[in-house]
């Protein structure tokens, strides 16, 4: 699904590089985390997975595209098939909170009655069913990632990637929402999430993507299983 | 006159079959078009100016703020400001169209005789004289075969013609007055007015010979001057517009940048951003358009009323045709349909620069 070699980016040509000779490979239907320190490059290697940025060496595989021999037009409808939860939520300022969820349905043309149903269901299920009409600023900063985690998975993307999802959410919503995510999973969804929740990294046990220095340091299958072994 | 090169009928055919054969060919890149990656929106390549404004008032949907900005207002006065402006140029062309065809019309072969009321030497001649060469004249080329018609122009009339110079309380019994003669001819060929001009040169010397085509020419000349002025004027505030809104444009691209790029990762086409920014567009030139179309329009009756009300036959009276004003009702639509192909644009080529 996703196949990145030797790839290595920086924001200008004079600024030094924010990751560097990066290769790992997701599988479809994978779940890792995305673990490091801070300023260790998360969430610019996040940014190459949801196609906000190019890299600026080395090649990057998705959904089976070269996405330097991609044309720009079809690079549309490869972000059509990635959710992304931002570490900063960015939702629209002037939209409901409705609204802001129902904006991926609306780019694709989804007809109006699917959109009601879809966005007021989810809605609902994070806990934000008499907020639906609310602006983002009049909603506290967890029922704001509520609505752009909704936002995220309401088209059931190929991919997910979340920047810090539960950050600002309580223990109880965290793992009921890292819970939806463990259900898209084995609905077939590809999921990257980074986060420094330790917790929730043992609990949930999936394999690591671990950023030092700029390089990604992935989990076999073999370590998985020590640390798991050395959690319990 | 035979060709010179006869085809056989197998000749004639395989020239056809090549002919039809790029025919097809040229079909098949027509069809090969990719639509969605020209610039111009793909209701423009598709549908009539009309369709793509009702489609795009139709789609109702904005994720971007952009009907919330401070240069609203600032746009629509500058679109109805060039609208008005557009409008005032484009009455003035109709109504100098509509005059120039006033003064042509109905004169075709007609000329004036005028006998002069100073001889070539400095002579004033008595009214005697200029009566009865006025009539000689008159008993001449009333058998003249090329003269349809003939007239002399008695005093009142020639008063009426001289009046908006020098007002109705006119002493006629003061002034010398030249002798005129209306003619029609039954044609106006270069040499039957040569052949005229002769004939009155043996009647009286003191005759001579007015084609209207004369002073209508440089009349019509100056007018076409003004059209054209009018034509230039318009494109100016065309242009002007075109500008204005590709400012526009790109001062809300600028704005929004986060929200678009948000957009665009989320998967949003640049024609679907583009739509958002087309409808504001649209609304917004919709309003100043029609703003300034109801003024310019207000403003030509006014010029229009106050010249027919004048007084005095100097002021032409200004009037567009039907079909004029027709044109002038399309105005709102035509700047409506610039708007939309001009942010179409806009922002596809600022968009194209986003990765």
């Amino acid at each position: 699904m996703i196949k990145f070699e030797n790839v290595g980016f920086r924001y200008d040509e004079d600024s030094p590089d924010v990751i560097k000779n990066v290769n790992f490979t997701l599988e479809p239907g994978s779940y890792h985390f995305l673990t490091g320190p801070s300023g260790a490059g998360k969430t610019s290697l996040i940014t190459l997975m949801y196609l906000g940025n190019i890299p600026t060496e080395g090649k990057i595989t998705m959904f089976g595209n070269d996405i330097a021999k991609t044309k720009r037009e079809d690079l549309f409808a490869l972000r059509q098939r990635i959710g992304v939860i931002f570490q900063d939520f960015r939702l629209l300022p002037h939209l409901s909170a409705f609204d802001n969820v129902a904006l991926p349905l609306r780019i694709l043309e989804r007809p109006d009655k699917e959109i009601n149903s879809h966005v007021s269901e989810l809605l609902d299920w994070v806990g934000l069913g008499k907020h639906k009409q609310s602006l983002p600023k009049k909603l506290s900063g967890g029922q704001q990632q509520r609505v752009a985690i909704a936002r995220a998975v309401i088209d059931r993307p190929k991919l997910l990637l979340a920047d810090e999802p539960t950050g600002n959410l309580d223990d109880e919503i965290g793992f009921r929402l890292m819970g939806l995510f463990e259900q898209l999973n084995r609905m077939g969804t590809t999921i990257v999430i980074a986060t420094h929740n330790q917790q929730i990294i043992e609990q949930f046990g999936h394999p690591n993507l671990r950023l030092m220095n700029g390089t990604v340091i992935q989990d076999d299958k073999e370590t998985r299983a020590q640390k798991i072994r050395h959690v319990f | 006159m035979e060709p010179l090169f006869k085809m056989t009928k197998k000749q004639e055919h395989k020239k056809f079959d090549m002919f039809s054969k790029r025919l097809e060919t040229a079909k098949e890149k027509f069809k090969k078009i990719d639509v969605e990656s020209t610039l111009l929106p793909k209701a423009v390549l598709e549908g009539s100016p009309l369709s793509v404004i009702v489609n795009t008032l139709r789609n109702k949907h904005y994720d971007l703020p952009l009907n919330k900005g401070d240069d609203t207002r600032f746009i629509i006065t500058l679109i109805a400001l060039m609208t008005f402006l557009g409008v005032l140029a484009l009455s003035g062309t109709f109504a100098l169209h509509s005059m120039t065809n006033k003064w042509s019309s109905g004169l075709e072969n007609k000329v004036t005789i005028e006998i002069a009321i100073q001889s070539k030497n400095g002579h004033i001649l008595s009214q005697e004289t200029i009566l009865k060469e006025t009539k000689d004249l008159y008993a001449s080329l009333s058998k003249n075969p090329i003269v349809k018609s003939i007239e002399i122009l008695e005093n009142d009339e020639i008063q009426d013609l001289i009046s908006p110079w020098i007002g109705n309380n006119l002493n006629l019994g003061e002034i010398a007055l030249p002798g005129l003669l209306a003619v029609e001819l039954r044609k106006s060929d270069a040499k039957d007015l040569e052949a005229l001009r002769n004939d009155i040169n043996t009647i009286s010397k003191h005759a001579h010979l007015e084609t209207h085509h004369e002073w209508l020419s440089d009349l019509i000349n100056f007018t076409d001057t003004l059209r054209t002025l009018a034509f230039i004027i318009t494109l100016i505030v065309g242009t002007i517009t075109i500008v204005a809104i590709a400012i526009a444009v790109r001062t809300r691209l600028s704005i929004h940048h986060n929200e678009v790029e948000l957009l665009h990762h989320m998967g949003a086409t640049d024609n679907y951003i583009a739509k958002q920014f087309q409808r504001h567009a649209l609304i917004l030139s919709l309003k100043g358009a029609l703003l300034g179309t109801a003024l310019g329009i207000m403003v030509t009756y006014s010029l229009t009323l106050l010249s027919r009300n004048s007084g005095t036959d100097l002021i032409p009276v200004l009037q567009v045709s039907f079909f004029g004003f027709l044109t002038i009702l399309l105005v709102p639509f035509l700047i409506s349909f610039i708007t939309i192909l001009t942010s179409h644009v806009t922002v596809l080529r600022s968009l194209a620069k986003m990765p």
